[in-house]
């Protein structure tokens, strides 16, 4: 089956890991996740510069490094990510601000992707909050 | 056929973007012309009080985007009546034209719905 | 069609669990994951509430925010991440309340 996930958590949020646990489970159950969506406050599990302590976990770069490792589609909406200070080099050079935490392998587009991940897959699965 | 989409917003007004980021989603797929509904519960409702002066807190008129609903294809409005009446909200006085229902016609309602979404 | 509601907000100081509650039809589920799962601390007002909602296999609970939280499993079912996986499959759709 065909998953869309929404993460609308930051990293150091319980349910931004809930949601990668439950993305790895999809995966080792032989499924296939056509997006990952990055909404809301959600765009910090996204960012680069997130710094966890020695003895934490750093659920940004487990997202990262998962997303990589299995080349999933991850977008993180544009606006919401303005807003929140998470930008590509191509916005960070557009509003001259001096630093860039959204490298490769995440997109910055809208929520148009949302709707149409939401569109091809059999399950749109949000996960936020505490 | 486009599956549909409920947009459950329960967030009040000037809380910070959720309840703007809610609508958001709404308007984006009103422009692909997604079937989608907007259901406003909880503290929600609040968004649909009338007499708002948001200008005071510095902030944008959700109104006048939640107005342009209706014309991105967004017709299926709905706000619950428990939380209406929760609040000291009068149905008949609200800023948008949203049909207001119980919990067994909220029930039937999102299980109408091809898939969820609540902010 | 049937929905999972999916809550993680601690029920105390929280409508989150008491409007779903309100919404959640005859065939739909509630699985609680997080700070929700205190909902299932014998003794306690939500316990109270979810017990007499006579869920009965319609309630499930995130194993290891239970076990995390010291919470028995005896009101609900307790699902791993892969039981989870199946159960959005099993119902229609989900419904986060994020």
């Amino acid at each position: 089956m065909k998953f869309a996930i929404a993460v609308f958590s930051p990293a150091h949020a319980p349910s931004s890991r809930r949601a990668l646990r439950f993305a790895e489970a999809a995966l080792a159950g032989g499924h296939e996740i056509t997006r990952l969506f990055f909404y809301q406050d959600g765009v910090h599990s996204a960012s680069a510069n997130v710094v966890a302590p020695q003895d934490e976990q750093d659920v940004a770069a487990q997202w990262r490094s998962f997303v990589s490792h299995h080349q999933l589609d991850a977008v993180v909406c544009i606006a919401a990510a303005l807003r929140r200070g998470v930008l590509d080099e191509a916005e960070a050079n557009r509003y001259q601000r001096p630093a860039v935490n959204l490298p490769k392998p995440w997109e910055l587009s809208g929520l148009g992707q949302l709707h149409e991940a939401a569109q091809v897959a059999d399950r749109l699965v949000c996960f936020g909050g505490d | 056929m486009a599956s549909s989409l409920l947009i459950i917003s329960r967030q009040a007004p000037w809380n910070g973007p959720s309840a703007r980021e809610a609508l958001d989603i709404a308007l984006a797929g009103g422009a692909f012309d997604l079937p989608l509904g907007m259901l406003f519960l909880d503290d929600g409702v609040f968004q649909l009080a009338s007499g708002q002066q948001p200008a005071l807190l510095q902030q944008k008129n959700l109104a006048a985007n939640l107005q342009a609903l209706p014309m991105f294809g967004v017709e299926e409005l709905f706000a619950c009546a428990h939380s209406l009446q929760q609040r000291g909200l009068d149905g008949s006085t609200l800023e948008l034209p949203v049909q207001v229902l119980d919990d067994a016609a909220l029930r039937a309602l999102i299980a109408r719905f091809d898939q969820v979404v609540t902010l | 069609m049937t929905t999972l509601h999916v809550i993680s907000h601690s029920p105390f100081g929280d409508n989150r669990l008491t409007s779903c509650l309100r919404l959640l039809d005859n065939q739909d589920a509630l699985l609680l994951c997080g700070d929700a799962t205190y909902a299932l601390k014998p003794g306690s007002e939500p316990y109270r509430v979810l017990q007499a909602a006579g869920l009965e296999q319609r309630l499930f609970a995130l194993e290891e925010d239970l076990q995390a939280r010291a919470i028995p499993d005896e009101l609900a079912k307790a699902v791993d991440y892969p039981a989870f996986v199946a159960l959005s499959l099993h119902y229609d759709k989900v419904n986060t309340w994020l």
